[in-house]
C-alpha cells in the first residue's frame, strides 16, 4: 500500500462515517456523499494512470456523469423538503404533520 | 514533485475531515472545494492532466456552485464553524483515527511515489489520459449513449420532484 492508496481509502471511509453519524442537515449528508464520489473519482483515475491502462480513463468521466445525476436528484429532494417543511433538518422529517 | 504530492494528499485527508465533522453546510461546501482542488493536484502529480482539468472544471464549476447555492436553503442563525466545540471534537477524533491507522500501516508502505503514466511520452502525440478519454467516443459509444440517457432521465426526475401542485411525484409540496 502506498500513501496514495491509503489516502483515497481513508477519505472514502471518512465520508462514509460522516454520512452515517452526522445527520443534522440533509445538505451535510449530501456533501458527505459527494466527498465519497470524489474519492472514488480519484481512485479510478489513479488506477488508470498508475497501471498505464489508458483505455480505462473513460470510466472516471462516466462516474462523474452518474454522480452528477445523483447530486441532481438529491438537491431536488432538498428543495422539495425545504418547500414542505421550511427547513432541511433531518429531525423535522420524522414529524407526522408538515 | 513527490513532496508536493504528499502535501496534496495531506490536504485531501484534512479537507474530507473538515467535511465529515458536521459543521454548517456553508463550511462543509468550502471543505469540499478544498478536497476537489487537492484531488486535482494529486492527479496532476500522477500525469493525468486532462482528468484533473475535467475534475476542476466540471466539479468545481458545475456541481459545487449548485451546492453552494443550495446552502442558502439550509441557513441557520448560529452556524457552527470548525472552531466550535462538537465540531472540533469530531475533527480531533477523525484526525486521531487517520493518524493511528496510518501509523499501524506504516511498515507496509514500500514506496513514496509510484511511477506515473506516460513513461514513453517522447514517442506519443497526446497524453495517455487524453487518448483514453477519446476512446469513450469510439469504442465506448454505447456507454456514452447510456450516460446521456441517464442525464436526460435525471432532468425529468428533478422536474417531477420539484413540481408539486397535485401533479408531481411529491404531492405535498
Amino acid at each position: 500500500m502506498t500513501p496514495v492508496h491509503f489516502t483515497f481509502s481513508s477519505t472514502f471511509i471518512l465520508g462514509l462515517t460522516g454520512l452515517a453519524f452526522h445527520r443534522t442537515h440533509l445538505l451535510s449528508a449530501l456533501l458527505c456523499l459527494e466527498g465519497m464520489m470524489l474519492s472514488l473519482f480519484v481512485a479510478l483515475s489513479l488506477w488508470s494512470l498508475q497501471f498505464n491502462v489508458t483505455n480505462f480513463s473513460a470510466a472516471p468521466m462516466l462516474l462523474l456523469a452518474f454522480s452528477a445525476c445523483e447530486a441532481g436528484a438529491g438537491l431536488a429532494l432538498l428543495v422539495a423538503t425545504a418547500r414542505t417543511h421550511g427547513t432541511d433538518h433531518l429531525q423535522s422529517l420524522s414529524l407526522l404533520q408538515c | 514533485m513527490t513532496y508536493i504530492v504528499f502535501l496534496f494528499l495531506v490536504g485531501l485527508v484534512l479537507g474530507l475531515i473538515a467535511v465529515a465533522s458536521n459543521p454548517s453546510p456553508y463550511f462543509a461546501a468550502l471543505g469540499l472545494v478544498v478536497v476537489a482542488g487537492m484531488g486535482c493536484g494529486v492527479l496532476v502529480g500522477h500525469g493525468g492532466s486532462f482528468l484533473s482539468l475535467v475534475l476542476f472544471l466540471i466539479y468545481l464549476g458545475g456541481m459545487l456552485v449548485v451546492f453552494a447555492y443550495s446552502a442558502a436553503l439550509a441557513a441557520e442563525p448560529y452556524p457552527e464553524t470548525w472552531g466550535s466545540r462538537p465540531v472540533a471534537f469530531y475533527m480531533m477524533v477523525y484526525l486521531l483515527g487517520v493518524v493511528l491507522v496510518g501509523w499501524a500501516l506504516w511498515g507496509g508502505w514500500y514506496e513514496g511515489s509510484w511511477v506515473s503514466s506516460d513513461e514513453m511520452f517522447e514517442f506519443s502525440v497526446v497524453r495517455g489520459d487524453v487518448g483514453g478519454v477519446a476512446v469513450m467516443y469510439s469504442s465506448g459509444g454505447g456507454l456514452l449513449v447510456i450516460g446521456a440517457w441517464v442525464l436526460l432521465l435525471t432532468l425529468f426526475v428533478v422536474l417531477e420532484l420539484t413540481r408539486g401542485l397535485s401533479r408531481g411525484a411529491l404531492r405535498a409540496v
